[in-house]
């Protein structure tokens, strides 16, 4: 779904509990078209493969994007919010049909090394799987320039996991927040990595942009996507009467 | 009944036989079996305290075993516990050093491998030293190259092609270095943990 300009939404169905119910977990992805030379597409969190619902989340994407006319294998790109593998976990299989480029925060890249490393058995035992990432760069608070003119600037938003990053695109007012902020909600601080403080710090260093789309990790029984500058800033207002006391 | 049907028994039967096939079995076959069994439950130990089973809750099974039981469980845990280490996770792993050193009975085996580590991750830090900065130009032309640049980007060197080559050069040259002491470590206790022959362990099978 075409949102502005360039940028696309492939909202993973959830906004109500029927859906949800159905469809399982699985994270909305973004893109930015023709972001890099040759056409190529800057992807922002593709999801998964396959979800804990055997849905083919991989599948559902590449099916989205081609009513868009745009094909898989021309994504050049791939940036991830977070090392959750809701977030991170088709890269690789994306990398193989594109050769795309593999990014996520350099915070994350720890988490990433004890779920393939030590914690890799205890975990499968668990009943889940962490995929496999190699990152070809890490991401850093700073600017990523992309092809001619495209610029984003990359924030680090610590809280729901700790090298959580999240991607700013000044000129069109985008604001992609992975799993920080959702409608009238937040991102869990309760899984390894998570900080509460961390969370309300990186919630309010975003409240601070103008921002007139903001895209969020999941639907999760409400709207993906939040337009217009009144809109965002009254789910701010909302988070931080109703949420931030009880984090 | 067909003679499909003929086959299928219920595990109660094949139970049975097999206690009744037991009987019939040599001296040899019977020690073949015991072995088996005490090299499943040295994996199975060695599988557990990989899982977090404390070192002495360890020591405590193996002192409710026969003393000939006790001496081949833990031979088998060791030998265990010594094919699951490489050069690249022994050192994260100090259970596994303390198992061995407590197994082995021989200070000087762990310390080996301690040294051994100590110049693997010294000889790891000085090949990132020589190649980090021309591996991290090669990698931003690359991604210059693709259009992707700025100051959030940050090449990640130990996942790039070239790296992996220079370290796993380094990882072959260490682990032959490891498979050797792990070797005299596997003779140490081989010599120790020798299983008595099947006329001297009649009553052991029993």
């Amino acid at each position: 779904m075409n949102l502005v300009d360039n940028f696309y939404a492939y909202l993973w169905p959830g906004e109500t509990m029927p859906e949800m119910q159905t469809y399982g977990n699985n994270c909305n992805s973004y893109l930015v078209a023709k972001a890099l030379p040759e056409d190529k597409h800057v992807l922002v969190d593709p999801g998964m493969v396959t979800n804990e619902a055997r849905q083919n989340c991989l599948d559902r994407l590449i099916s989205e994007m081609e009513k868009d006319g745009i094909k898989i294998g021309d994504v050049g790109l791939i940036l991830n919010t977070h090392a959750h593998p809701d977030h991170y976990g088709a890269s690789e299989a994306i990398r193989k049909m594109s050769g795309a480029q593999v990014a996520i925060g350099r915070g994350d890249d720890d988490f990433l090394k004890l779920a393939g490393g030590a914690m890799a058995q205890a975990i499968k035992e668990m009943g889940f799987e962490f995929p496999e990432l190699n990152p070809d760069f890490y991401l850093t608070e700073g600017e990523l320039r992309l092809g001619q003119d495209l610029v984003a600037r990359i924030m680090l938003t610590p809280g729901h996991s700790q090298g959580h990053i999240a991607i700013y695109w000044p000129d069109a007012k985008v604001f992609m927040g992975g799993d920080l902020i959702f409608h009238g909600s937040t991102g869990r601080v309760d899984i390894p990595g998570g900080s509460a403080q961390s969370l309300k710090e990186s919630i309010e260093q975003v409240a601070q942009l103008e921002i007139e789309y903001l895209l969020t990790g999941h639907q999760y029984g409400s709207p993906g996507i939040i337009v217009g500058q009144e809109e965002i800033k009254h789910n701010f207002d909302l988070i931080r009467r109703h949420i931030f006391p009880y984090l | 009944m067909s003679s499909n049907d003929d086959k299928i028994k219920s595990a109660l039967e094949i139970a049975l036989e097999k206690a009744q096939k037991l009987g019939a079995l040599s001296d040899e076959e019977k020690y073949r079996l015991k072995d088996e069994e005490l090299v499943a439950a040295g994996e199975a130990l060695a599988k557990r305290y990989l899982n977090g089973l404390p070192l002495r809750d360890v020591e405590a099974e193996l002192a409710g075993r026969a003393e000939e039981d006790r001496r081949m469980i833990s031979h088998h845990l060791l030998q265990h516990l010594l094919d699951r280490s490489d050069i690249g996770h022994i050192g994260r792993d100090d259970n596994i050093l303390a198992a061995i050193q407590h197994l082995s009975g021989d200070p000087g085996i762990v310390q080996s491998i301690r040294d051994l580590l100590q110049k693997y991750e010294s000889a790891i830090e000085k090949a990132k030293q020589e190649n980090l900065s021309a591996l991290e130009a090669a990698k931003r032309n690359e991604l210059e190259s693709m259009g992707i640049s700025g100051s959030a980007v940050e090449p990640a060197i130990e996942t790039s092609r070239e790296w992996m080559q220079i370290q796993q050069d380094l990882d072959s040259h260490y682990q032959e270095q490891l498979e050797q002491i792990k070797q005299k470590c596997k003779n140490l206790t081989d010599s120790t943990h020798t299983a008595t022959p099947p006329e001297g362990r009649e009553n052991a099978i029993q």
